[in-house]
C-alpha cells in the first residue's frame, strides 16, 4: 500500500508580505485612490502644523491669571492649570484632598491589582474591594462615620464626582437590571409585569426630565420633613435610569445563549439559581461586554447632564470658571477641549479594559 | 408484540413505567398513548423518522418536556408538576445531547465537577477525584484543564457522557449522540456507549446506529407519529419486521 505523507509548508512569496507590498495593495491600486491618499495627506499636512502650534508651540503655560497669556495665537493653558483644582476636585476642602486622592489611588491599585493576581485570589480579594471602592469612598469623603471631618456633599464636585456617581451607579445597576432582565423573561405574569414596566419607563423617558423628575418630584415621595440628600437622588436617578438600558443588554445576551444550555444545566439537576448563576450569568456577561461597556460609558458621559440641576460637576465647574470675572478673556475652546480629553482618556480606557476582559473571558479557542 | 413483554407488565419493579401518555404542542398531537416499561439495566434503542417523537419521549422521561395525559414514574418516583420532585428525578436521569451542551466557559474539569458539587454537595477534592475516574475512562484525562471550544466533536461527546456518568445516574438517556459528529469520530462514542452497556447500564438512546442496536441492544423501538410501532429484539426488527411502515423505512436508512 502506498504511505501517504502531506506536501511540506512553503514560505509566503515575497510579493504579498513588507511594507511596499502593503502600500501598493492598501493606498495605491488605482490611480483614483492614489489620488484620494494624497488628497488626505495633503489635508492633514495644511491642518496639523498651525493645529499643533496653537495647542503646543506658540501656548501659554506659564502664570496665574489671564494676563500671562501674552501669544494670543496659542492656547491659554494657564487657564486650565489655575483651575485645574475646581475641575477635579470641586470645591472640597484643600486640607482634605488627600482623600480623593487616596480613593483613585485605590482605584488604580485594584485594576492594576485584578490583572495581575491569580485567578483565585482575583475573585476572592479583587473583585469584592472593586465592588465595595465606590462606597468605601463616599464614607471616606464624607469623612462622618470614621471620625474624620464632615465634609457635605454641596463641597463635593469637579470629576470625582463624576466618576463617583458613575461608578457607584453603575455598581448598583449591575445586579439590578440583571433581576428586570430575568424578571422580564419569567413565565410569572406580575413579575414580568412589573419588570416590563420599569425597564421601558427608564429607558422611554429622556435622562434629563428623569433628572428633573429626581430633584423635584422624588423628594414628594419622602415623608415630610427628611430631608434626602441631592447627590443621593441624583445617585437613585441614575442607577435606575441604567439599569433600564443594562437589562435590554442582559436580555439580548440571554437570547444569544443556546437552549442547549438550560437543558444541560436541568438535566443535571442544578435549581433555578445554580443554574442562572453559574451556567446562564458567565454567558451572558461575555456576550453582553460590548454592550455592557456602550452602556458604562453613556452612562459616565451623561453624568455631564447633572450641571443642568446644579450639581458642581466638571463641565459646570468649568463653566462657573469661564464666566467668572477675572477669567472673561474667552477661554472656552481651552475649557471645554480639556474637559473633552479628560473623558476622552477615561471612556478610552474602559474600552482598553473591556476588550481584555473580553479577551480573557474567551474560551472558545484558546490553544 | 412477545409474550415475555407481556410478562414485564406485571413486575412494578421497572425503573421506568410510562402510562398512555400523551403530549401536545399547541394543537399538534406529537405523543400517542405511549405505554412503555423499561427493566434495571435494559438496553434500549429508539428509532424512527424525524418528527415520530423519539427525542420527545426521551427528554419527557427527565421533565425537558412536559406531558398532558397520562403518568410517568422513574425509579419509583411518579412524575408531578412540582420542583423538588422534578429536580429528584433529574438526579436520577443523566442526559447526553446531540450537541454535547458543554459549558463553553468551564474547563473540561470544571463540567464535570459542577454538578457533583453543587447538587450532590460533595466536596471539591471528592469531586474532582470523581471526575478524573469518569474522564479516564471515556480516556481523555490529558484534556481536563482545557476549554470544550478546544475538544474535537468526539472528545466533547465523550466528556459529556462523562460529566452525566458524575452524577452516578441509573439511568442514562442518549439523544442523538452521534449525529452531529464527523464520521471518523462517531466510533469513538460508540465504542463509550458500549462498555457502558456492558457494566450495566440502563440505556435509552434515539439514534440511526443501526450496528449500535444489533451489538448492545436488548430491544428496539421503532416509532412514527407520534406512537410506538413495534418494539423488539434488534433480530426481529431488523430481520422479520411485522409492519410495511418499519419495513419502508429499513429499507431507507439500510440501502445506502
Amino acid at each position: 500500500m502506498k504511505e501517504f505523507t502531506p506536501l511540506p509548508d512553503k514560505p509566503a512569496p515575497n510579493d504579498v508580505v513588507g511594507i511596499i507590498p502593503w502600500l501598493r495593495e492598501n493606498l495605491f491600486p488605482t490611480p483614483l485612490n492614489s489620488l484620494v491618499t494624497l488628497a488626505i495627506i495633503a489635508f492633514f499636512a495644511t491642518l496639523i502644523p498651525p493645529l499643533f502650534d496653537w495647542l503646543f508651540f506658540s501656548a501659554n503655560w506659564s502664570g496665574t491669571t489671564q494676563d500671562a497669556c501674552t501669544n494670543k495665537d496659542g492656547a491659554c493653558w494657564v487657564f486650565v492649570i489655575a483651575w485645574s483644582k475646581q475641575f477635579f476636585y470641586g470645591s472640597y476642602p484643600v486640607e482634605e484632598i488627600w482623600r480623593i486622592n487616596t480613593c483613585l489611588l485605590a482605584l488604580i491599585a485594584i485594576i492594576i491589582a485584578s490583572f495581575k493576581l491569580h485567578k483565585d485570589l482575583r475573585n476572592k480579594i479583587a473583585i469584592p474591594l472593586f465592588l465595595l471602592l465606590p462606597f468605601l469612598s463616599i464614607i471616606l469623603l464624607d469623612g462622618s462615620l470614621i471620625g474624620l471631618e464632615y465634609v457635605a456633599t454641596d463641597y463635593w464636585g469637579g470629576f470625582t464626582l463624576n466618576v463617583m456617581l458613575a461608578a457607584a451607579s453603575i455598581i448598583v445597576a449591575f445586579p439590578l437590571s440583571f433581576l428586570w432582565a430575568l424578571g422580564r423573561r419569567s413565565d410569572m405574569p406580575f413579575i414580568r409585569s412589573v419588570s416590563v414596566i420599569l425597564i421601558e419607563f427608564f429607558r422611554g423617558v429622556p435622562v434629563l426630565a428623569l433628572f428633573f423628575m429626581g430633584s423635584v418630584m422624588l423628594p414628594l415621595f419622602f415623608p415630610e420633613g427628611t430631608n434626602v440628600d441631592k447627590l443621593l437622588r441624583v445617585w437613585i436617578v441614575l442607577t435606575l435610569f441604567m439599569s433600564g438600558y443594562m437589562a435590554e443588554v442582559f436580555r439580548g445576551g440571554f437570547q444569544a445563549v443556546p437552549n442547549g444550555q438550560y437543558e444541560a444545566a436541568d438535566s443535571l439537576g442544578l435549581g433555578f439559581w445554580q443554574k442562572t448563576l453559574l451556567i446562564i450569568l458567565p454567558q451572558v456577561i461575555k456576550i453582553s461586554m460590548p454592550n455592557i461597556l456602550a452602556t458604562f460609558v453613556m452612562l459616565f458621559k451623561n453624568t455631564t447632564f447633572l450641571l443642568i440641576i446644579g450639581i458642581f460637576e466638571m463641565l459646570s465647574t468649568t463653566q462657573t470658571a469661564l464666566t467668572n470675572s477675572n477669567w472673561l478673556g474667552g477661554h472656552s475652546t481651552e475649557g471645554y477641549l480639556f474637559v473633552a480629553v479628560v473623558f476622552w482618556i477615561c471612556c478610552f480606557s474602559m474600552s482598553m479594559i473591556s476588550s481584555s476582559i473580553e479577551r480573557k473571558l474567551d474560551t472558545s479557542h484558546r490553544n | 408484540m412477545s409474550i415475555k413483554h407481556e410478562q414485564s407488565i406485571e413486575n412494578n419493579d421497572d425503573i421506568i413505567i410510562i402510562k398512555d401518555l400523551n403530549k401536545w404542542y399547541g394543537d399538534f398531537h406529537v405523543l400517542k398513548d405511549i405505554n412503555l416499561r423499561v427493566k434495571k439495566g435494559e438496553r434500549i434503542v429508539i428509532c424512527g423518522p424525524s418528527g415520530s417523537g423519539k427525542s420527545t419521549i426521551t427528554r419527557c422521561i427527565n421533565r425537558l418536556e412536559e406531558f398532558q395525559r397520562g403518568s410517568l414514574t422513574v425509579n419509583g418516583v411518579e412524575m408531578i408538576e412540582d420542583v423538588k420532585n422534578i429536580e429528584a428525578i433529574r438526579r436520577e436521569v443523566g442526559m447526553v445531547f446531540q450537541h454535547f451542551n458543554l459549558f463553553p466557559h468551564l474547563t473540561i474539569l470544571e463540567n464535570l465537577t459542577l454538578g457533583p458539587i453543587w447538587v450532590q454537595k460533595k466536596p471539591k477534592k471528592e469531586a474532582e477525584a470523581i471526575a478524573m475516574k469518569y474522564l479516564e475512562r471515556v480516556k481523555i484525562p490529558d484534556q481536563a484543564q482545557k476549554f470544550p471550544g478546544q475538544l474535537s466533536g468526539g472528545q466533547q461527546q465523550r466528556v459529556a457522557i462523562a460529566r452525566s456518568l458524575c452524577m452516578n445516574p441509573e439511568i442514562m438517556l442518549f439523544d442523538e449522540p452521534t449525529s452531529a459528529l464527523d464520521p471518523e469520530m462517531i466510533k469513538e462514542v460508540l465504542d463509550v456507549m458500549v462498555e457502558l452497556a456492558d457494566e450495566g447500564m440502563t440505556m435509552l438512546c434515539v439514534t440511526h446506529e443501526m450496528g449500535f442496536a444489533k451489538k448492545v441492544a436488548d430491544r428496539v423501538i421503532f416509532m412514527d407519529a407520534g406512537e410506538i410501532v413495534e418494539q423488539n429484539t434488534p433480530e426481529e426488527i431488523f430481520n422479520n419486521p411485522q409492519t410495511d411502515r418499519l419495513q419502508l423505512f429499513l429499507s431507507q436508512i439500510l440501502d445506502h
